[in-house]
């Protein structure tokens, strides 16, 4: 099993239940300001601007694979920074919770990244955000944000059952 | 052209320090007296004879003074000509004393989570007298604090403050970072030690909400020596885990309060029982992070409850 210091376990699921508190935040904000209240009806919008989705295989419950879970938690934290990132000014109201949201985010990957690198299992090259996302209208992007808002919670519950069974009893 | 100038060893120095200078009349100046007379003055005080006044080749006088120690922090160094019978101003220096900054003392830092900034503060040391600049210097860094990673923009505070606020921003969270404050004035520079810190692990808390919780409503009869109590998290910190503690007391004079074993974050409500019946109690809580490091909220405002 992966040597992980039980402070490391921990402090990564304070920052997830931090960055999932604000990701609900920036969520009821969105549905109070845009009336997009249901991000399963933006599925279809997703694919049409090739959202990506983080697939979190090497944490799943049946299979837990600590190397390969930490190295997907932190691959799709950048991701995920790097879809923050092309939301920022994406309103007076959610800018705030969206900055330290993405804050936060890096901070989390941040975390994770140096504790493979101290195990010697961090990946020889760091992932990287990808292409940032652009937009055609206001729409697009407040709507991309009420999708990453709520895939970013069950990104994150995934994780957090996945830390807690590594934080053991 | 000017009639004198002085020229002098400094314009800024220490306390008690020997002072140097000297006020040439140039020779435009001299023909106006064959023999120019050159006086002093530091600050109103005339300095009798205290000048060494020469002829230069070139028909200039120079006078040159030495003040053994500079004992005002603030004053004018005045050069004068006495001509019939006045005395005319021809130039003066400011000059300043004071010490170099001592080392800065007592640096510690909280992380605030209303305003999401990391607040440092200072012992700055003895007043200088002079003009002194203190500025919170920090880098990112990782595990005991070895390496020097990103560096963080300086803090500059506003004047005459001894601390200072690193916004959210800056910060890298649930990572170690090095902090020191630096005092500089013209005399000379120091630093503070170093401080290494995750700004995660100096969180200072606000104290949870205490109110007052319903007896089961299955019990048939309350007991009469119990009280029911529930609590919140100060709002900020829901997502930290943390351990409260519970004291409580009897409205009665020199009463001392009771302390209940610490209690997890995760169970919110209590029944505080073996009182005395009849009796008003004031009841406090605080919080602390916990397992994680953190700092010990201050104490709740007292909840009054009354046993039955």
């Amino acid at each position: 099993p992966l040597p992980l210091p039980r402070s490391f376990v921990l402090k990564c699921l304070e920052q997830a239940r931090r960055v999932q508190a604000e990701a609900v935040e920036m969520q009821q904000k969105l549905c109070a300001t845009y009336r997009l209240c249901h991000p399963e009806e933006l599925t279809l919008l997703g694919h049409s601007l090739s959202i990506p989705w983080v697939p979190l295989k090497g944490c799943s419950s049946q299979d837990l694979q600590p190397t390969r879970c930490l190295r997907q938690l932190q691959a799709g934290l950048v991701l995920y920074r790097g879809l923050l990132r092309a939301l920022v000014g994406i309103s007076p109201e959610l800018s705030p919770t969206v900055d330290t949201l993405q804050l936060d985010v890096a901070d989390f990957a941040t975390t994770i990244w140096q504790q493979m690198e101290d195990l010697g299992t961090a990946p020889a090259v760091q992932p990287t955000p990808g292409t940032m996302l652009t937009f055609t209208s206001a729409f697009q992007r407040q709507a991309v944000g009420a999708m990453v808002a709520s895939q970013l919670q069950c990104f994150l519950e995934l994780a957090y059952r996945a830390l807690r069974y590594l934080r053991g009893p | 052209e000017n009639c004198g100038h002085i020229s002098i060893s400094a314009h800024v120095m220490r306390l008690g320090d020997p002072v140097t200078a000297s006020c040439t009349v140039t020779q435009s100046c001299s023909h106006l007296d064959p023999e120019p007379q050159i006086l002093w003055k530091l600050g109103a005080e005339l300095l009798q004879h205290r000048g060494r006044q020469q002829s230069h080749p070139d028909g200039s006088q120079k006078s040159t003074i030495t003040l053994p120690h500079l004992n005002s922090t603030h004053t004018f160094l005045l050069c004068y000509l006495n001509w019939s019978n006045s005395l005319q101003l021809l130039d003066q220096a400011e000059l300043w004393a004071g010490y170099p900054p001592a080392m800065p003392s007592n640096l510690s830092c909280l992380m605030n989570l209303t305003s999401n900034s990391l607040i440092c503060q200072w012992e700055p040391g003895p007043d200088t007298h002079l003009p002194t600049n203190f500025t919170l210097k920090s880098f990112k860094s990782r595990g005991d604090c070895q390496t020097q990673e990103d560096p963080i923009k300086d803090c500059v505070p506003a004047a005459g403050q001894s601390s200072c606020s690193i916004p959210r921003k800056h910060l890298l969270l649930y990572q170690n970072m090095v902090i020191w404050v630096q005092a500089e004035n013209a005399l000379g520079t120091s630093l503070s030690p170093q401080l290494c810190l995750d700004p995660m692990d100096v969180v200072k808390l606000e104290p949870p909400t205490l109110m007052a919780l319903d007896p089961n409503p299955e019990m048939a009869l309350p007991q009469p020596d119990c009280l029911w109590l529930r609590w919140e998290p100060w709002k900020p910190s829901i997502y930290m885990d943390q351990k409260c503690e519970l004291r409580y007391r009897p409205q009665l004079r020199e009463a001392s309060w009771a302390q209940v074993a610490p209690l997890p974050s995760s169970t919110t409500r209590y029944e505080l029982c073996g009182l005395r019946p009849a009796t008003t109690y004031a009841l406090q809580m605080r919080c602390i992070r916990w397992p994680l490091p953190g700092h010990w909220s201050t104490w709740s405002p007292s909840l009054e409850l009354q046993t039955t």
